[in-house]
């Protein structure tokens, strides 16, 4: 794909002063609801149950969970697709449903079909027109982005010919063919290959800076991570956790200190046998029964010998504070500290070095957009995950 | 409009890109040139410049009629758009709506500021635009035909236009309701081929029926004349014993005969009268029927009513003096005359009314209408 031409280059035009007025959220959603009737005796489908959601405009905004949460229903009822049992939303400051609103929608679906008979221009020049774009601009337009999406010397080519990586460039070329102000994209990258989800991040983020909306759904995690400014998660037909990233994993931020032992112990000597010792006079600490935290990583192998004041076997962790109240957390493997701030750790590490322990490692770890995601399907009573698919409820 | 004007423009590239569409349009010229090829003389058929010297010939048919009931009517519109174009026309339309639907395909689509019934609407429309083609493209060529051959410009051939396209419309209207029902393109052919051939059953039927009526008619009507016939003999040989011996003596020989005979015929009025109760029956029932469905052949047939000059219409159903009446029973006492019969049943035909006829067949199509939209303007996709 090549740079963005100059129809992405344009920002949006704002409605005259009106646009002054205008709501700063592309999508509101409030209890957004679709039960599947059960028809001859089956059960009833809970596929969405009270979903409120809120879509800034500007940014992209990425809908995650696992098969069956929901996700394209949501979609599909957003572009009239699938009507919704309750909805009092909004879009693009219109009702959800309001034909008009679409106008202003771009919208890739996930498996999507496109007539084989058309060429791309034909089928650029096809939806466009369905989205009451004039000729003159459907003919400017489609030109420009099949060329953003390098599909530039296939357009007199019928679809039929296309791989399915091509047939998604050409389905991102059509959701952007009435410059649109949102773009509601239903797994943009499956089936393209690396250098072509590359060129759409690099879409995404431009029609992002020019304060376009993206709406995103994609089972890439990594993906997502990397572009979205916002993630939802649905499982089971419900918001299970909503907001950036970095408001999400705030929680979970931390520093991890990976040791060795000190010269003339055993290099197989657990860091928890040697730590409690050389923390004493920074921390306060108390041996715990069983292992409540994963492990950090890399994962090293620990002996079991140790002369320190608290002792404890090899597969427990020591769990304590620091004297300013910084809890802390000591395994085999080293030292984690329950906070993001790099002075909390500045006092462990000189009383580290000060009783000649070596330091392998002082890094910052967050909760990857994975981890959110794992820690989301799973059922907390349980501690398994949540049944694949919508919850039925008996008629 | 633009919108609209995009899904008849893409109707038409899917057309566009079917070989059967061009195959078909291809055969519809053949079927015109062939048609053109060949006419008639004083000596019967000709093919181009050469006399055949078997078939009609202009002593029983004007050019006119031969090219304009035979070729066109009888050839062109009835046996090929009526029936092989239609079947073709099917095959290649009967997928549109289920593909349209698919999943994947209808998602775009519908994420489109078109509203559903529109959308539904001019894709239907869009479907009649295959036989709307081919049909306006064969009575062009057959009205240029015409003219040239026959010296005939006759426009009331382009009627053939609203009537095919209406007729095609009474079936696709019913392979939509099942394409949308079965989401199948081959389902919803097979189905609408099973209904089109109880359609033609039912018209069968009625036909059958309307002969039967028109038969019975005629027995009762014979043998009500032969019971008075009978009873006036009765009667005049009961008198005759009252005249003289030789009188006498004949009728009690030729009475006893004559009032077994008019037992006989009395017997024979109440089997007629029963079964004349039943067709009338039959074709109150038949009416009611036909009222509810679509009138296939009987649009099609509204050229003929259309095309057919009054003389041509008295030849057509044998209405004039000069041609013999066929006896055609083994009833002594009821001997109906088939030609009568088949009069009746063609005047049946021919004086259907055209508002019942289009009315009921766009009613039903209205209903069927009316039921896909509502389908899919509520269906979650």
């Amino acid at each position: 794909m090549n740079a963005p031409g100059p129809i992405l280059n344009a920002p949006i035009p704002l409605a005259g002063p009106a646009a002054a007025t205008l709501s700063d959220l592309a999508l509101d959603l409030h209890g957004v609801s679709k039960t599947y009737s059960g028809r001859f005796g089956s059960k009833k489908v809970h596929a969405l149950r009270e979903i409120d959601m809120r879509v800034h405009r500007g940014e992209i905004f990425g809908l995650l969970g696992p098969n069956g949460a929901g996700k394209s229903t949501l979609v599909k009822i957003l572009m009239t697709v699938i009507r919704p049992t309750s909805c009092r939303g909004l879009m693009l400051g219109k009702p959800v449903g309001d034909k008009n609103a679409l106008r202003r929608v771009g919208y890739l679906p996930e498996h999507h079909r496109f007539p084989e008979y058309l060429t791309a221009s034909q089928l650029l020049d096809y939806f466009g027109a369905l989205s009451d774009v004039p000729r003159a601009v459907r003919r400017m337009r489609s030109a420009e982005l099949l060329e953003l999406v390098g599909l530039a010397t296939w357009s007199k080519h019928k679809v039929k010919g296309f791989s399915k990586g091509m047939r998604q460039r050409l389905g991102i070329a059509n959701a952007l063919m009435m410059d649109p102000e949102l773009v509601v994209l239903d797994e943009p990258t499956d089936g393209v290959d690396p250098v072509g989800r590359r060129d759409i991040r690099g879409i995404l983020t431009t029609l992002r800076d020019q304060g376009r909306t993206v709406f995103l759904n994609s089972h890439l995690l990594s993906e997502l991570e990397m572009v979205c400014t916002r993630v939802a998660i649905l499982v089971q037909g419900r918001v299970s956790a909503q907001g950036s990233i970095d408001e999400l994993t705030r929680d979970s931020r931390r520093y991890e200190i990976e040791v060795g032992p000190p010269v003339g112990m055993g290099d197989q000597t657990p860091a928890h046998v040697f730590l409690p010792g050389a923390l004493s006079g920074v921390s306060k600490l108390e041996p715990v029964s069983e292992i409540a935290a994963p492990p950090m990583a890399p994962p090293m192998s620990a002996g079991a010998n140790g002369s320190a004041a608290i002792v404890a076997p090899a597969a427990m962790v020591i769990r304590g504070t620091t004297n300013t109240g910084i809890p802390l957390t000591i395994d085999r493997f080293g030292i984690r500290v329950g906070s993001d701030d790099a002075t909390a750790v500045q006092p462990l590490i000189d009383a580290l070095r000060a009783k000649g322990i070596t330091i392998r490692a002082v890094r910052p770890v967050r909760e990857s957009l994975e981890d959110l995601f794992m820690k989301a399907v799973m059922d907390p009573t349980t501690g398994k995950e949540y049944k694949p698919g919508a919850a039925d409820v008996k008629p | 409009m633009r919108q609209t004007l995009a899904i008849f423009v893409d109707a038409y590239r899917e057309l566009n890109s079917k070989k059967l569409f061009w195959i078909v349009l291809s055969l519809s010229f053949l079927i015109v040139l062939v048609c053109g090829a060949v006419g008639i003389d004083a000596h019967g058929l000709t093919f181009l410049k050469w006399s055949l010297n078997f078939g009609p010939n202009t002593g029983i048919m004007s050019k006119e009629f031969f090219y304009k009931q035979v070729l066109f009517t009888g050839l062109g519109i009835k046996f090929w758009l009526s029936w092989l174009a239609t079947i073709l026309a099917l095959v290649s339309t009967a997928g549109m709506i289920p593909d349209f639907i698919s999943g994947g395909s209808i998602d775009v689509v519908l994420a489109k500021p078109v509203g559903r019934l529109r959308l539904f609407l001019t894709k239907y429309l869009a479907g009649l635009l295959f036989v709307a083609l081919q049909v306006l493209v064969f009575a062009v060529a057959a009205f240029v035909l015409i003219g040239i051959r026959a010296g005939v410009w006759e426009p009331r051939l382009l009627l053939a236009v609203p009537l095919v396209v209406s007729f095609f419309s009474y079936l696709y209207c019913i392979c939509a309701l099942l394409g949308l029902l079965t989401r199948s393109g081959i389902a919803s052919l097979l189905l609408t081929m099973l209904i089109w051939g109880a359609c033609f059953l039912i018209t069968t039927a009625e036909v059958g029926v309307v002969t039967g009526k028109a038969f019975n008619d005629q027995r009762v009507e014979l043998l009500e004349k032969g019971i008075t016939r009978k009873q006036k003999e009765v009667a005049d040989l009961e008198g005759r014993q009252d005249k003289g011996a030789a009188a006498v003596m004949t009728g009690a020989i030729q009475l006893p005969i004559a009032k077994k005979s008019l037992e006989g015929l009395e017997a024979k009025r109440t089997d007629a009268l029963w079964w004349q109760t039943f067709f009338r029956r039959m074709d109150t029932s038949a009416f009611i029927v036909k009222t509810v469905l679509p009138k296939l052949s009987e649009t099609t047939d509204l050229l003929d009513r259309s095309l057919l000059s009054e003389k041509d219409r008295r030849d057509f159903t044998d209405d004039n003096a000069d041609t013999p009446e066929i006896i055609t029973s083994d009833d002594p006492d009821a001997r109906v005359d088939a030609k009568k019969v088949r009069r009746q049943v063609i005047q049946h035909k021919m004086t259907q009314p055209i508002g019942w006829i289009i009315g009921t067949s766009l009613g039903f199509e209205f209903v069927v209408l009316g039921i896909c939209c509502w389908i899919f303007c509520r269906r979650d996709f």
